[in-house]
């Protein structure tokens, strides 16, 4: 028998009980769609995850820092120093897969404005680099890499302006006017010092050494404030950071030899693993938000499997559904199956039609399941918007959904035909 | 070309030794057949006859290979029957077998063609050309005016003869019959029988059929008599009912026959050509 045939006759056998295809496809859609539904509010927790851990920081950033864990004999465990120079950081920009390492010298010092004043994070960086490391601005500009007539340019942290107090006052005292406004704004004039005994009144400074310099501080634009390692950080170009370090000798401590800590960056996000190993296996501690996403993701998995399951049993229902169709079919058709029997059909057509008549009714169950999947989907965003629920059906879930219901019509198709296949051809003869 | 025919004619198309059938009904053993020999030439008409229970059914059945036997050899067109499985049976039947049942057993929701044309499909045969040879089948059966009608559109003997086109249409070596007119009031047997045993005459086609009524038996060349599960008699018949004229019968009737019988000769003759 031919394959057209095959599809034909399959076709006109479901038509011609039309309701009770009817049902069983239902049964198929209502079966499919409950288990798309259930996947696709898995895949949209699994998006959201992803989404709340990239609001943290770029996906395809590992930190190298200049320690490592080791365990020791006893079972504990304790950091070990290593060495993270120039070279170092030239041999990790040179494994595949990294578009680039940023070594990153950090300092402290503080920020003034009038009687107000605030701590600051202060970060040099390779301003080139700046763009390929997911450093955003808010608004401004980059800072340039000149320290002239005293002038600091930097980028300054999103929420800079409400974190300024009063040092020297008996007890906490925000610089915060009766309406909750900042005092210190973008209009404020602003000052940079290194040396604590600036800003703190009763401390008077160590006696041996000259009082630190103050800066006026130049703002050029505002970190962005998601999606950003840096966001706490005032950035400034690194050759300003060491010409300040030059000139706070005992307050700022730059050791070339030796970075703190430095950024990768790489170019796959699948890569970002794979590359993590390899920095560890060169001796350093490594870090990286995908390993937290990891961890997460394999936890979000059972929740998965459980929607899956839940929506699985109604598709176990539907399959039952179409063995029992099968089964009814092919007691009523037991004379039919004997005629063809004897006019020649071979036993792996007969198997054939019936399983294409399965294949037919997962088919079609499965692509009204999805329509009805696309639509479910619609209306659950639209419930589920405020409670950070969301629904999405990727197409590989579609595609995916399709396969499976017809391969479970298959399945449940499979008894029924063989059982067709052993009915003997006497049927035929006998008059009931 | 006509000494190998004529050697193949030499050989029996069916041939049985010591064939028993036995059902087990419970712990009850019924059977059916005790131990049947037959040789069947190829061209011959024959009629199984016998009362009811004899065994004509279960004979026909087996030789068929509808059914396995309990003991016994069956070789039809040179091969043995009783050592084949179900599937070798039906690929068997499809090359050789042609059967007509005594209910029709048409697909009822399937029109004249797609009925006739159905057994090609088995054989895989593109849909243009199987339905163009069940037209052609259904013409020589002169029912060239009902193509499109389905089975219960037509009458029992309209309903008969596209079962036999349906039997014919795959040119088998042998057609199997099991009480082809029992449910056919007599004239109608008359007529359907009679344009059987024609169309088996004129192709040279081996018929078997069974029936419990002696005057359709005596359309046969041969008639073969069962008892109780054994041949009791085998009658050669000098006079085959179809070579005898057609009685006369009511006039309306004969007006319609005529008119029929025109275009069967013409088909005939068609279809004679193209095959
Ligand atoms: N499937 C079966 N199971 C049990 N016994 C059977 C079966 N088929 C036939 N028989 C028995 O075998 C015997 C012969 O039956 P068969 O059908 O061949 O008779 P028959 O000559 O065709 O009769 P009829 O003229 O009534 O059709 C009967 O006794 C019948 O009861
Ligand atoms: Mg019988």
């Amino acid at each position: 028998m031919k394959f057209p045939d095959m599809l034909r006759t399959a076709f006109l056998n479901l038509w011609r009980r039309k309701l009770r295809a009817f049902l069983t496809v239902l049964g198929m859609v209502i079966g499919t769609s409950s288990i798309v539904v259930m996947v696709s509010l898995g895949v949209g927790m699994r998006q959201s995850m992803i989404e709340s851990y990239a609001s943290m920081g770029s996906l395809t950033n590992i930190t190298v820092n200049n320690y490592r864990y080791v365990e020791t004999a006893d079972g504990g465990g304790t950091f070990k120093d290593v060495k993270l120079d120039n070279k170092a950081v030239d041999k990790i920009r040179k494994l595949p897969g990294v578009e680039g390492a940023m070594p990153q010298i950090t300092a402290w010092g503080m920020a003034m404005s009038g009687k107000y004043a605030t701590d600051v994070s202060i970060m040099g960086i390779d301003m080139e680099q700046a763009e390929l490391f997911g450093i955003k601005l808010e608004d401004g500009e980059y800072p340039g890499n000149k320290l002239a007539g005293g002038k600091v340019q930097m980028l300054l942290p999103y929420d800079f302006y409400n974190n300024f107090y009063d040092p020297n006052a008996n007890r906490w005292s925000p610089a915060i006017d009766k309406d909750g406004n900042p005092k210190i704004t973008s209009r404020s004039r602003l000052k940079l010092t290194f040396d604590y005994s600036n800003v703190y009144t009763n401390q008077p400074g160590d006696p041996g050494q000259q009082k630190g310099k103050i800066y006026t501080l130049v703002p050029t634009g505002r970190l962005a404030q998601g999606g950003n390692d840096f966001s706490w950080y005032c950035i400034m170009d690194i050759k300003v950071l060491e010409k300040l370090a030059k000139e706070n000798p005992n307050r700022i401590s730059l050791n070339k030899k030796n970075y703190n800590q430095v950024i990768v960056k790489c170019k796959e996000i699948d890569d970002v693993l794979t590359i993590k190993a390899q920095i560890e296996e060169m001796g350093f501690g490594a870090s990286c938000i995908q390993e937290w996403l990891k961890q997460s993701e394999e936890q979000l998995k059972q929740t998965q499997y459980l929607l899956g399951a839940i929506g699985g049993v109604s598709l176990l229902v539907a399959a039952i559904g179409i063995m029992n169709t099968m089964m009814m079919s092919i007691y009523e058709r037991t004379k039919e199956i004997g005629i063809i029997k004897v006019l020649g059909c071979r036993m792996s057509n007969i198997a054939g039609m019936f399983l294409t008549e399965a294949a037919y009714i997962g088919f079609f169950g499965g692509v009204l399941g999805l329509g009805l999947s696309y639509g479910l989907s619609l209306v659950l965003n639209n419930f589920l918007e405020s409670s950070g629920f969301k629904s999405i059906i990727p197409l590989y879930l579609a595609v995916g959904a399709l396969a499976f219901s017809v391969v479970v019509a298959l399945i449940s198709g499979l008894y029924p035909a063989m059982r067709a296949m052993k009915l003997s051809p006497l049927a035929a003869i006998r008059n009931e | 070309m006509e000494a190998v025919k004529n050697a193949a004619a030499a050989q029996p198309i069916i041939q049985t030794r010591n064939v028993k059938k036995t059902y087990r009904v419970g712990s009850v053993d019924i059977q059916a057949l005790r131990g049947v020999d037959l040789s069947i030439m190829p061209g011959e008409m024959v009629s199984i006859i016998g009362p009811s229970g004899s065994g004509k059914s279960t004979l026909l059945n087996v030789l068929a290979g509808l059914e396995h036997v309990t003991s016994g050899e069956i070789v039809i067109a040179g091969k043995r029957l009783d050592k084949m499985n179900q599937s070798e049976l039906i690929v068997f039947r499809q090359k050789h077998v042609g059967f007509i049942f005594q209910s029709f057993n048409l697909m009822p929701y399937y029109t004249a063609v797609e009925n006739v044309a159905f057994p090609l499909s088995f054989r895989g045969m593109p849909r243009k050309r199987r339905e163009a040879l069940a037209v052609e089948a259904l013409k020589v059966m002169g029912l060239g005016k009902h193509l499109k009608h389905k089975p219960s559109q037509m009458s029992g003997g309209q309903q008969q003869r596209v079962g036999i086109a349906r039997a014919l249409v795959t040119n088998p070596d042998i057609v199997f019959a099991d009480e082809p007119t029992g449910n056919l009031d007599s004239n109608t047997s008359d007529d359907v029988m009679r344009t059987i045993c024609e169309v088996m005459r004129s192709r040279n086609k081996t018929l078997v059929m069974v029936t419990h009524d002696p005057n359709m038996a005596m359309y046969a060349d041969k008639i073969i008599k069962i008892l109780d599960g054994r041949v009791v008699d085998i009658q050669l018949n000098e006079h085959p009912t179809y070579l005898t004229p057609r009685p006369k019968r009511a006039i309306g009737d004969e007006l319609e026959e005529q008119s029929e019988q025109a275009e069967n000769k013409k088909d005939n003759k068609q279809g004679d050509t193209q095959r």
